[in-house]
């Protein structure tokens, strides 16, 4: 089925040529340890783009990079035409780039109606006088906002739970309901999936496509393959933080070399 | 009865017995009340801070600069009490921003080690600065309190002052919690990436919680100042910041009530020992059974209690299984 798609010409309306992020030599040293090393990705509008490699392949490093919580020791990020490279986190999400976290990062002691009301951060226009002077603690408007959200991401019977409180996929499912909130031109998503079973990823994964096709943008990063495989357009492998290859699923599946980093050298050369 | 009318009743009730206490009370116990109040404002002024998840240990270093500097000057300058009081907290909230901006990138730990050295520093500068705040012979003679040109001559009349002051600041700390504000700094101290992912800036939020309570701080030291009428060095050391934490972390971090229980307890029950080596025994005990037997602070106490009555009647009310 994918194979059908990326076989001839992208789908019209859906994948644009439009370059949405581009780094170029993209680079990060940990002492003498390249984790990321002269990495060029690009993802264009519209996209759902797979980032993979094996452990230690500097998958996280490139998110951290990307969403500005590290520096790079060389190399450019640009973000919609404009170089990000050198902003800090709050900075890089005024822009519209939004990350999410492996596991289950969220403020637990917090309702996931709170949680979400955070993501809505960027957006309220609340100042410091309303704060002091007003009756009401959140703006109506800003939690009906939230509502829409928690309800989008399947959560809307859960809103006043405390996170640590709900259940695994559920916390996943609030992680992504907070960046959402956020309103991201491209999300980010770090191991939405790792740790559940077929059932649940594969509602997570309708929900990625369901944000893709509401015109967010996507990148993510993955070990569950099914999962990779069944929704990505176009993924990238990483290994010792260099890309390996680049491709379809089709085409990075059958990729010797990536054969090879995942299996080991040892196996390919017997 | 809603929670929030009987929490207001309550309150109400609080407020009503505490200006009722000068009628029954003799001068003991409005003295002991007043001190009470300024405990209250600077535990309830580290709260901020602590949400966001640092660790001060030099909060009274920001109660020193409120009180000398509203002592002198009301003493040397003539200046009111309104605004002397207002330029030590305003002092005190600057000394925070500038100490804070460079040291809250800092984590943890390492925060914590620049607020004990800060400490350290302002309570050297006010016994060796001896031209300005008389050193270590202490500053004595502050003029009493005045509002609006009238002076309070009567301890009563200066009790009422901190109780209005104390309430003041409460409400206002109260409201800024319950705010979006309040969430970011809850965020903060709960996950600062998560928070940084969603487009705080942390480093801003965390020195306006810093600066917040420095200025609260300096008020609750102004008022000391003029309360007390006699200022000296070494009662602004680390034992008195840490006390503060101690009222944070004894009373309970998980609500707004927390710090205000502490203070209030632990002023009240350290009483017999103030100013002995026994107050500073008393305060490790109390901080030591709050952690082995309540990590949530005394606030989760009632919680608890009846977690084990409906517990006990239960298993009175379940026939046993031998009968």
């Amino acid at each position: 089925m994918v194979e059908e798609r990326r076989g001839g010409e992208p789908e019209p309306g859906r994948v644009s040529s439009r370059l949405l992020l581009e780094t170029q030599g993209l680079t990060r040293y940990f002492g003498g340890l390249a984790a990321v090393d002269h990495v060029d990705l690009t993802v264009s509008e519209g996209e759902i783009v797979g980032l993979i490699g094996p452990n230690g392949a500097g998958k996280t490093t490139c998110f951290n990079l990307l969403s500005g919580f590290i520096r790079p020791t060389a190399g450019t990020i640009r973000f919609d035409g404009d170089d990000i490279t050198r902003l800090r986190p709050h900075q890089v999400v005024r822009r519209g780039l939004v990350r999410t976290f492996q596991l289950t990062t969220l403020f637990q002691e917090m309702t996931a109606l709170e949680n979400v009301l955070l993501g809505l951060h960027l957006h309220s226009k609340k100042g410091l006088g309303q704060v002091l002077f007003s009756r009401r603690t959140y703006p109506p408007e800003e939690v009906a906002r939230s509502r829409e959200v928690l309800d989008f991401a399947g959560l809307s019977t859960h809103a006043d739970q405390l996170a640590r409180n709900l259940p695994h996929g559920h916390q996943r499912a609030l992680g992504i309901a907070m960046a959402l909130a956020a309103r991201p031109r491209l999300l980010l998503l770090d191991e939405p999936v790792t740790g559940m079973n077929l059932d649940e990823s594969g509602r997570v994964m309708a929900l990625v496509k369901t944000i893709r096709d509401r015109g967010t943008t996507i990148l993510l990063v993955e070990h569950n393959m099914k999962a990779v495989m069944g929704t990505c357009e176009r993924i990238v492998v990483l290994n010792f933080g260099q890309k390996l290859a680049e491709g379809t699923p089709a085409d990075v599946s059958t990729n010797a070399s990536v054969i090879e980093a995942y299996l080991g050298a040892g196996l390919a050369h017997a | 009865m809603p929670r929030s009318a009987r929490t207001t009743a309550a309150l109400i009730v609080v407020v009503a017995l505490l200006a009722l206490l000068p009628f029954v009370g003799g001068d003991y116990y409005i003295y002991l009340f007043a001190l009470v109040f300024i405990n209250v404002i600077l535990a309830a002024s580290l709260r901020p801070s602590l949400s966001c998840g640092q660790l001060n240990i030099g909060h009274s270093a920001f109660m020193c600069i409120g009180a000398y500097t509203s002592a002198l000057l009301a003493k040397d300058l003539g200046v009111p009490f309104e605004l002397s009081l207002l330029g030590g907290a305003v002092l005190a909230a600057a000394v925070g921003l500038g100490i804070g901006y460079p040291s809250l990138r800092l984590r943890g730990v390492y925060f914590a080690m620049v607020t004990v050295a800060f400490v350290e520093a302002v309570r050297l500068i006010a016994s060796i600065w001896v031209p300005l705040t008389r050193g270590n012979a202490g500053l004595s003679g502050v003029p009493k309190p005045s509002i609006l040109g009238m002076t309070l001559t009567t301890k009563t009349s200066q009790y009422y002052l901190g109780l209005v002051l104390m309430l003041v600041v409460l409400v206002i700390l109260g409201k800024l919690e319950r705010s979006r504000l309040g969430l970011v700094w809850k965020s903060i101290g709960l996950a600062d990436n998560l928070a940084q992912s969603l487009g705080v800036n942390i480093a801003n939020y965390k020195l306006l919680a810093f600066t917040l309570g420095c200025f609260f701080a300096g008020v609750a030291g102004a008022f000391y100042a003029h309360f007390i009428r006699f200022l000296f060095p070494p009662e602004f050391g680390f034992l008195l910041a840490t006390n503060i934490l101690i009222y944070n972390f004894v009373g309970g971090r998980g609500h707004f009530a927390g710090p205000i229980v502490g203070a209030v307890f632990l002023s009240l029950l350290s009483e017999p020992f103030r100013g002995s080596a026994y107050e500073t025994i008393f305060y490790s005990i109390v901080m030591l059974l709050t952690i082995l037997f309540l990590p949530g602070g005394l606030i989760t106490l009632p919680g608890k209690l009846a977690g084990l009555r409906w517990w006990k009647s239960a298993a009175a009310e379940s026939p046993s299984p031998a009968a």
